[in-house]
């Protein structure tokens, strides 16, 4: 694959906008420390040496207490583990993840109720929740989900959407005129009722939620595609290629669409951050996820109602900016680098 | 398909129509028309050149697309080899674009910016299924060869060439299925002086040996003198005269006709010459003006022009069919 010379100049100029670039780099590790979060948050342990064997437990079936000569058949409790080698001293040692907590358990106390402020020495850096679960574990598997949710919605906007909007631009008349008009009609639904209405009836999962937001999603991809296609269809390479004998299919997908594709990159970045936005703002309400999915609106909405555990709302508040604020200056930095009005030259 | 005649031209055009609807309302439905081909007729032999010059906005351009069925005409028959182009299936239609080609106006406009100049020149043989991979880039070298190109080019993209450079890939890509007629469209009015003569040579030369025959669209007459066999000069859709190259510029029979060669610049300083400036702009061809749609401009017209449409008639004392003109004055002028 050789990429166009006007697409390395593009790149090029993207990574010379330093706060995007940066931006792109730091959202990229994010996206891989998540990607691999039961590494760092989790409380499996990495590596447990026991008696000569080594053990992974991170991926993989859960082992048994007994397997450590625990009295118990349930999943072995790796902190406890680890304060028991430790105390044993018999050269038998338990490597636990950074932070040794899953997004799900609660850390309950016997003198006191949760939440809890954070604790270096507990390794609850940024405390607990209302239930006692910690919240920088809620806080990284939530990021993964509401990413993954975000992405995976951007992709099926955006098949729909490009399908739907480059047909009207390309074949016009009736069909178009057919679907402007069924898009003013959908796009006066109020979203929000009928996903409250939804969610009323049924819990719905992950890939439910994300075809709900689907249905309304499409609409504004398509407008843009639709625009787009309409200006490249009248343009003279496309007759050139129809002078040819060239297919419709062809027309679209060899000539249309790879022209198109700057202005589908431009506009993902704000998708993505629309997509977390929404979700986010779904779980506050209640009509989100089903509990007990780590979810920062969940979290917040807990921040909410437990105002004095400054922790939980600084916390999800302080992620949801961060998160927000890079992907937008990425889309920023996009936008700039792949402004059409930079590249097009008059003789 | 049956008889062919050696007399047969390659290309008729019959009273050719090319309306576009004009949309308005909420339901878009047709509230006039743009009369952009007003009945055009004319022929084109192999191995010939026919030009055919006007104003911007007169409808050239449309002939030729609506030629080549990028347009669906209105009316009129477009015959190419005998067959009824108008009347073609999808598919047989297909396979006749391989006997006629089109060059475009703007050499950046009419190469996607996307694709390698490799990619660009072997389309044709893709599209036709034609040849293995091998064998279709040792053609596109020899195309781009033949345009006067490296084989080096083939891995570069549009933006990387000069104007000139891109309109010889736009030929090469015309050539590639061996045509026999090219429609060029303007194809040297966006390129610099120097650059013009050079890509009208390198089209003549290819006449020359492939025998190719060319409907040599453009709105400067000087260039169309150059290469052209016949001229057919249009006004608002409709044709205006028609003739041997040679006969046009020396006998003009028609007013605008000879508007448009004294507007020529002459290249010598001392010639002082009565300039027929045209006053006014062409009327919009929503609402071409009645009778004789030039009558608005003409020097020459008279009450009747407003009301009796000319027909396109042999010149009387001309060269016969060879020289025709749509004027109702012809007789009478003296230009």
């Amino acid at each position: 694959m050789k990429l166009n010379p006007l697409t390395i100049r593009k790149i090029r100029r993207f990574k010379s906008i330093k706060r995007g670039y940066f931006s792109f780099l730091l959202f990229v590790m994010m996206l891989t420390v998540s990607l691999f979060a039961e590494l760092l948050v989790n409380n499996r342990a990495l590596v447990v040496h026991y008696e000569g064997h080594y053990y992974f437990p991170t991926y993989g079936h859960m082992l048994p207490g007994t397997t450590f000569g625990l009295a118990y058949d349930y999943e072995t409790n790796y902190r406890e583990l680890s304060a028991r080698f430790e105390r044993e001293n018999k050269g038998n040692r338990v490597w636990l993840p950074p932070v040794p907590y899953n997004p799900y358990e609660t850390d309950l106390k016997t003198d006191a109720y949760p939440p809890f402020a954070p604790s270096i020495a507990e390794k609850h850096y940024l405390g607990t929740d209302a239930v006692g679960r910690d919240i920088l574990a809620r806080l990284v598997y939530g990021f993964r989900i509401a990413i993954a949710f975000s992405l995976l919605l951007l992709v099926t906007n955006y098949t729909i959407g490009v399908s739907i909007g480059s047909a009207m631009g390309f074949w016009g008349g009736k069909f178009d005129l057919i679907f402007q008009r069924i898009i003013e009609i959908w796009s006066n639904v109020p979203f929000l009722y009928v996903i409250i209405i939804i969610s009323s009836i049924v819990v719905p999962s992950f890939l439910m939620l994300v075809l709900i937001m689907a249905i309304f999603g499409w609409i504004s991809i398509t407008w843009t595609m639709r625009t787009v296609t309409y200006k490249e269809r009248s343009r003279e390479y496309v007759l050139a290629a129809r002078a040819l004998g060239a297919s419709n299919f062809r027309i679209i997908f060899k000539h249309i669409i790879p022209n198109t594709i700057a202005i589908i990159v431009t506009f993902a970045p704000f998708s993505v951050s629309g997509g977390i936005v929404a979700l986010t703002s779904l779980d506050y309400l209640g009509f989100g996820l089903p509990p007990p999915t780590p979810s920062w609106g969940e979290l917040l909405r807990q921040g909410w109602t437990n105002l004095d555990a400054w922790w939980i709302s600084g916390s999800v508040i302080a992620a949801m900016v961060i998160t927000l604020m890079i992907v937008t200056f990425i889309g920023e930095a996009v936008r700039e680098a792949f402004d059409p009005k930079l590249h097009t030259t008059y003789e | 398909m049956n008889k062919k005649s050696p007399s047969e031209p390659l290309l008729s055009v019959e009273h050719l129509k090319m309306h576009f609807p004009v949309l308005g309302g909420i339901f878009r439905h047709q509230v006039g028309k743009v009369y952009a081909v007003d009945d055009v007729s004319l022929t084109i032999s192999r191995g010939e050149t026919v030009g055919l010059v006007g104003e911007s906005g007169c409808g050239k351009t449309t002939v030729g697309r609506s030629i080549l069925q990028l347009y669906q005409p209105t009316a009129g028959r477009v015959t190419f080899e005998g067959k009824d182009l108008t009347r073609l299936s999808r598919k047989e239609m297909r396979d006749l674009r391989r006997d006629m080609q089109m060059i475009f106006q703007d050499p950046f406009e009419s190469l996607n910016s996307r694709h390698t100049i490799g990619n660009i020149v072997e389309e044709p043989f893709v599209i036709h299924g034609i040849g293995t991979a091998d064998e279709r880039q040792q053609k596109v070298k020899e195309l781009l060869r033949r345009v006067g190109l490296s084989a080096r080019a083939r891995t570069r993209f549009p933006h990387e060439f000069s104007g000139g450079q891109r309109q010889r890939v736009g030929i090469a890509r015309a050539l590639a299925l061996n045509p026999k007629l090219i429609i060029c469209d303007e194809p040297v009015s966006a390129l610099d002086v120097s650059i013009q003569s050079q890509i009208l040579n390198l089209l003549l030369d290819l006449q020359q040996e492939m025998g190719l025959a060319y409907l040599f669209i453009a709105h400067d007459l000087a260039v169309v003198k150059h290469i052209s066999d016949r001229i057919a000069v249009m006004y608002l859709g409709k044709i205006m005269e028609y003739a041997d190259a040679d006969t046009l510029y020396a006998h003009p029979a028609h007013p605008y006709t000879s508007a448009l060669i004294s507007a020529i610049p002459v290249p010598d300083p001392t010639c002082r010459r009565k300039a027929e400036i045209l006053s006014g702009d062409v009327p919009s061809p929503i609402h071409p003006p009645s009778g004789c749609v030039f009558h608005t401009r003409c020097p020459y017209a008279v009450d009747q022009c407003k009301e009796t449409i000319p027909e396109l008639a042999a010149v009387a004392g001309g060269a016969g069919d060879n020289h025709q003109v749509a004027c109702i004055r012809t007789g009478e002028l003296r230009l």
